[in-house]
């Protein structure tokens, strides 16, 4: 996994070459759960079942949920991760500096649907 | 017809028979939430443990956080977990009027203290407008909540919103 790969995830997978029709339904799934949930109807869930089992979807689901649910108060606690990427011990005030004020993934594109206020 | 269709009762995992009683004592979740997350039952067990102890445990009061809970649900358009009521609340004196309340205009209401008021508003905006949830809203909240209630009250609303958010995309479950 390398971080371009994380960002076309992000930001480009719906045209992308580099992902599965599965990998791409499964990265709607996660889009449209934190942006417009309401979206994701019987047709969806239908077109999620040709890749997955339902098995996997509600895998997929509750990891989702789940996700969207604590990134976003986790959001609120202005924290940054304590390593930088190359895993250097940092000061929150630096690792700001590289995670927020730069971010290393994504505050852009499509993942700022997922927190409007991103994008202000 | 359900989506995900949910398992038959008789193939929930034996394991999480106390966890299925326990929460059936407490009115939420019911059955269906074992069915349904029963599909990956890896999961069911951790998620119900959150669910739960962030719920019904803990140092904050159980009541304002069923009311929590219920907002929440209603504003992540999850008919399911938002027609369940603990039994424990009710049993603590919360109605269903507190409850209508505490979903609408609490900043209007004279019965809510300013430490609930500050616990609705943390969850209100926690999925609207979080970036209003800066320093000095959580300084706001240490007058009031110590910081591990605070944590409680912040993973309580992150797990309960995380949960209601799937429910919500499960047409076709009861209630929906």
């Amino acid at each position: 996994m390398t971080e371009e790969r994380i960002d076309e995830g992000i930001e480009r997978y719906a045209t992308s070459v580099a992902f599965t029709d599965a990998e791409k339904a499964a990265l709607s799934y996660a889009e449209r759960m934190g942006t417009v949930p309401e979206t994701i109807d019987e047709a969806f869930y239908e077109e999620l079942a040709r890749h997955y089992s339902v098995e996997e979807i509600v895998e997929l689901g509750a990891f989702i949920g789940f996700n969207v649910g604590f990134h976003v108060f986790f959001g609120t606690l202005d924290f940054y991760p304590m390593f930088t990427p190359d895993g250097r011990l940092v000061s929150q005030e630096e690792s700001r500096s590289i995670y927020g004020d730069k971010p290393v993934s994504h505050l852009s594109g499509s993942v700022a649907g997922a927190n409007p206020e991103a994008a202000e | 017809m359900a989506v995900v269709e949910p398992l038959p009762r008789d193939k929930i995992d034996p394991g999480l028979g106390a966890a299925v009683a326990e929460a059936e004592a407490l009115g939420t979740p019911d059955d269906l939430f074992f069915r349904i997350l029963g599909h990956v039952p890896g999961y069911t067990e951790a998620l119900y443990d959150a669910l739960h102890r962030s719920h019904a445990l803990g140092d904050v009061d159980h009541r304002l956080k069923e009311i929590i809970r219920v907002r929440l649900a209603r504003q992540a358009n999850d008919p399911y977990f938002a027609g369940q009521r603990s039994k424990a609340a009710k049993d603590a004196g919360l109605d269903e009027a507190r409850i209508e309340v505490g979903c609408g205009d609490f900043e209007a209401d004279s019965q809510f203290t300013a430490a609930e008021k500050w616990a609705l508003r943390y969850a209100s905006l926690m999925f609207t407008t979080p970036k209003k949830i800066d320093k000095s809203f959580y300084d706001e909240g240490k007058t009031h909540y110590t910081e591990a209630e605070i944590m409680e009250l912040g993973a309580f609303i992150a797990f309960h919103y995380g949960m209601q958010l799937f429910m919500g995309t499960l047409k076709g479950l009861p209630g929906s």
